[in-house]
């Protein structure tokens, strides 16, 4: 018990450490970036994120210091990286809608309901569907074990029973999206899609740094992807970052 | 062989084109009518006989008068022996405005040989409105009126026109309803549309006639004696044709009728436009004319230097509300502000009715800021003559002073146009690392979320399964019975031995000889009251109980009955009795009642 409770203790002062060597290091990486070294501020952002740290901050300084780098992919990537944890931040969202005007070419844009979707994170909407789920499964139960109370609880069973079901579809939807579908941001300019995954294969279109691309398939160092033009080809994932949902 | 057969045939129409060619070649233009009113159209035709240019011959470019391309229509005949072939290119000519027009004479160049047409003569004449007594007779077919709700305005006002278009009775069918004009000079005219759902028939003299009412949303732009039209507009009307014969009593279901392009003229309407007094003009009244309400709000109201808070005015009324712009507010003058993004609703067709909603970011410059200062809006109403000024109160504030953290660059909301600019750049890094989150799959992925959504259901289950069984014994009195009496039973064992430990015999008969009745009774489904030791020989032996058992209970009840009178029994013999006792029911409740 005792080696127990050192081990739980030696687990926090070290988690404690490590969230206090971060911090050292986001300021210093934030002092960079007010000097104007965006190239070097992205190092040190991105040098953090090698460690396995991860904030919607983190991921926000970087991708401002990557776009101030003349980095669109890189930014955007990192912008929706952090959307994953912060999916509601008005500043995030603004930086994010501001770089995708940077754009140029063809991109897939999210459409209304992927956005919509996306004001809760996966996890957030687990949790409210759990609830919801829980609070329902709670009336169901109370209506057996006090079936005096089924009238007055009729109106809360239905509505709670509603919430829990529109939930539970969106919480599908949303992990479905999360699961099955990727999107591959291109980090280097100009590349060429190719009709194939082999580097001889023909070209079928070129995309800008910055662009979307739906991912319909990987294989072997390449992603096939699709353009919002309707084009479709294979890049090297070393042009790309993969991000998963839509 | 279809190249040898497709050869043969072209050399054939070049022969022929060329004996035509050599007999009648000419180059002729023509107007289908030489004298038209504004408004209305004529048809240009170049005809070339005999000869085929490579393409439609250009029209020389004629202030006043606008031609359009139709098309070509060619023609070939064969007559005794004789070929002659034409090929004609229509144009329309739609006049801009009244008098005489020389269309010159036009040169061709075909095969190397020139051709040249007559210059032609078009006459427009002006479109009248018709007069009162030739509308009253009843003898126009179709007629314009324009009316105007106001003889004064003021500059910046809106108001809404109405252009009537009368057709007489008997015109069956009508189309192509052109605007040739619509004059108006110091106005700015909004979409002109037809007012839905309110044509109506009229007497006008003593004929009837349709009215199609148009609506001309105006907004006066100029300050001095205005005219709107004459508004001129042609349009083809079917009436019914004279030269049909026949029954007239087929004629009225067989008659198709005749088309007439109508070209019709309203009287111009004088109007008076007035500049807005300059007497008791507000400081801040920035042009808004109509009659309009605000609201505000603001928020949030509790925040640090630097830091947004989003004003929503929302401006209501009458007007031209697409021209209201919100004032510059002089009180603001602690607060950094940002251009307002726009939102116009408009609850009429001409967007002189809704409101109008901006949004704008201010950010307070300094902790010493204790309110957002009264929002001021001035407009003048034209109904009163009088200019209105509206104010917001003051929102208070608490603002606390902030770090050395930069002032934000304010990005608009997307879904609103900004007015005057889009962001100009991202907006600046954060300073808190924020909440460091440790790297998991989704909640929906890990199996002891899963797992856990699984205890409700249980619950749940466990819950019906209770409710079922509760339902049951509730439905089955049998049930219950066996179960209270086996309950009252096993307490009555208990106290049995209790009472043969402090060697109680008189009360240890009476729980005895109860619990006896009490079991019996259960067993054989009569009250325990009525039990006796002859139904144990009576009745027991029909549920199939065994000769020991009877024998057991028989020597139960015979000790009952003798300690009534010999109570006296030692503590091993009342052990006894108990142990028998329990053995004699548990065979009892062995048995099906």
């Amino acid at each position: 018990m005792k080696k127990l409770v050192a081990s739980v203790f030696v687990l926090i002062f070290a988690a404690k450490t490590f969230a206090a060597d971060v911090a050292t290091d986001f300021s210093a990486a934030n002092k960079l970036y007010a000097e104007g070294k965006f190239a070097a501020a992205a190092n040190a952002y991105g040098a953090i994120l090698g460690t396995g740290a991860r904030s919607s901050a983190l991921l926000f300084n970087y991708a401002n210091a990557e776009f101030k780098a003349g980095h669109l992919g890189e930014a955007i990537d990192s912008y929706r990286r952090a959307e994953l944890l912060a999916p509601r931040d008005a500043e995030l969202r603004a930086n994010l809608a501001f770089v995708r005007n940077q754009v140029q070419g063809a991109t897939v844009r999210e459409s209304r309901w992927q956005s919509w979707f996306g004001l809760l994170t996966l996890n957030e909407g687990a949790v409210l569907t759990a609830v919801l789920f829980w609070l329902t499964a709670a009336l169901f139960i109370a209506r057996q074990l006090q079936p005096a109370l089924v009238p007055r609880l009729k109106n809360a069973t239905r509505i709670l029973f509603a919430l829990t079901l529109f939930s539970g579809t969106v919480l599908g939807l949303q992990a479905t999206s999360h699961f099955s579908t990727a999107t591959a941001v291109v980090t280097a300019d100009n590349v060429t899609a190719r009709s194939g995954p082999f580097d001889d294969a023909q070209s079928a279109f070129t995309a800008r740094d910055g662009a979307e691309l739906s991912v319909l398939d990987q294989r072997d160092g390449w992603v096939q992807v699709a353009n919002g033009a309707g084009k479709s080809g294979w890049l090297p994932t070393k042009q790309v970052e993969v991000l998963p949902g839509a | 062989m279809l190249d040898r057969f497709c050869r043969i045939i072209i050399l054939f129409f070049a022969a022929c084109l060329l004996i035509s060619s050599g007999r009648s070649a000419s180059f002729t233009a023509s107007l289908d009518r030489d004298s038209i009113a504004l408004g209305e159209q004529a048809t240009l035709s170049l005809k070339f006989d005999g000869i085929q240019p490579q393409d439609a011959p250009g029209i020389p470019d004629i202030p006043g008068l606008q031609f359009q391309y139709v098309g070509p229509s060619s023609s070939f005949s064969f007559i005794n022996g004789q070929t002659s072939s034409s090929i004609t290119y229509n144009y329309i000519v739609a006049p801009q405005r009244d008098g005489e027009f020389t269309i010159p004479g036009m040169r061709a160049e075909v095969n190397g040989q020139q051709f040249s047409s007559s210059p032609l003569k078009l006459t427009v004449s002006k479109v009248n409105a018709p007069s009162a007594s030739a509308v009253n007779s009843g003898s126009e077919v179709a007629f314009l009126k324009f009316s105007f709700p106001k003889s004064k305005i003021y500059i910046g006002e809106s108001s809404v026109g109405q252009l009537d278009l009368y057709l007489r009775d008997d015109v069956q069918n009508f189309g192509n309803f052109q605007l040739t004009a619509t004059p108006t000079d110091g106005f700015s005219a909004g979409k002109i549309a037809e007012l839905q759902n309110q044509r109506r028939r009229v007497l006008v003299g003593n004929r009837g006639y349709t009215v199609i009412p148009l609506a001309v949303p105006l907004t006066a732009s100029r300050a001095r004696a205005l005219t709107l039209g004459p508004f001129t507009a042609s349009v083809v009307v079917v009436l019914p044709s004279q030269n049909d014969g026949g029954d007239p009593f087929f004629r009225q279901f067989f008659n198709q009728g005749e088309q007439k392009q109508i070209t019709l003229a309203s009287e111009p309407v004088n109007v008076q436009s007035l500049s807005l007094p300059e007497q008791n003009k507000p400081a801040n009244f920035n042009g808004a004319v109509g009659n309009f309400t605000m609201t505000a709000t603001a928020g949030p109201t509790n925040l640090t230097v630097g830091d947004p808070i989003t004003v929503r005015v929302q401006i209501s009324g009458n007007g031209a509300l697409d021209a209201v712009t919100l004032p510059a507010q002089d009180a603001w003058q602690n607060f950094k502000t940002y251009p307002p993004t726009t939102k116009l609703d408009t609850s009429d067709q001409f967007g002189f009715q809704g409101a109008k909603t901006f949004e704008q970011i201010v950010s307070p410059q300094n902790s010493d800021v204790h309110e957002l200062p009264p929002l001021t809006f001035s407009f003048f109403n034209p109904d009163d003559g009088q200019y209105h000024t509206l104010t917001q109160p003051a929102v208070p504030l608490v603002v606390k002073a902030a770090g050395a953290s930069p002032m934000p660059v304010i990005v608009a909301n997307k879904n609103s146009a900004p007015e005057n600019q889009p962001p100009q750049d991202i907006l600046p890094i954060k300073e808190n690392l924020g909440i460091l989150a440790t790297k998991s799959s989704p909640l929906v992925a890990q199996p002891a979320f899963l797992a856990v959504q699984s205890v409700p259901i249980l619950a749940f289950l466990a819950a019906f399964i209770w409710r079922k069984r509760a339902d049951n014994l509730a439905n089955n009195p049998r049930l219950r019975r066996q179960r209270t009496v086996a309950q009252l039973v096993n307490s009555g064992l208990s106290d049995l031995n209790k009472f043969a430990a402090d060697n109680k015999s008189n009360e240890f008969f009476a729980m005895l000889f109860r619990l006896l009745q009490e079991q019996l009774g259960e067993r054989l489904d009569c009250p325990a009251t009525a039990i006796t030791e002859a139904d144990v020989d009576r009745r027991l032996i029909y549920i199939g109980a065994s000769p020991a058992t009877l024998e057991s209970l028989r020597e139960l009840f015979q000790l009952c009955n003798q300690a009534r009178y010999a109570p006296i029994q030692t503590r091993q013999e009342l052990v006894a009795v108990a142990a028998k006792f329990k053995k004699a029911v548990g065979e009892l409740q062995k048995l099906k009642p």
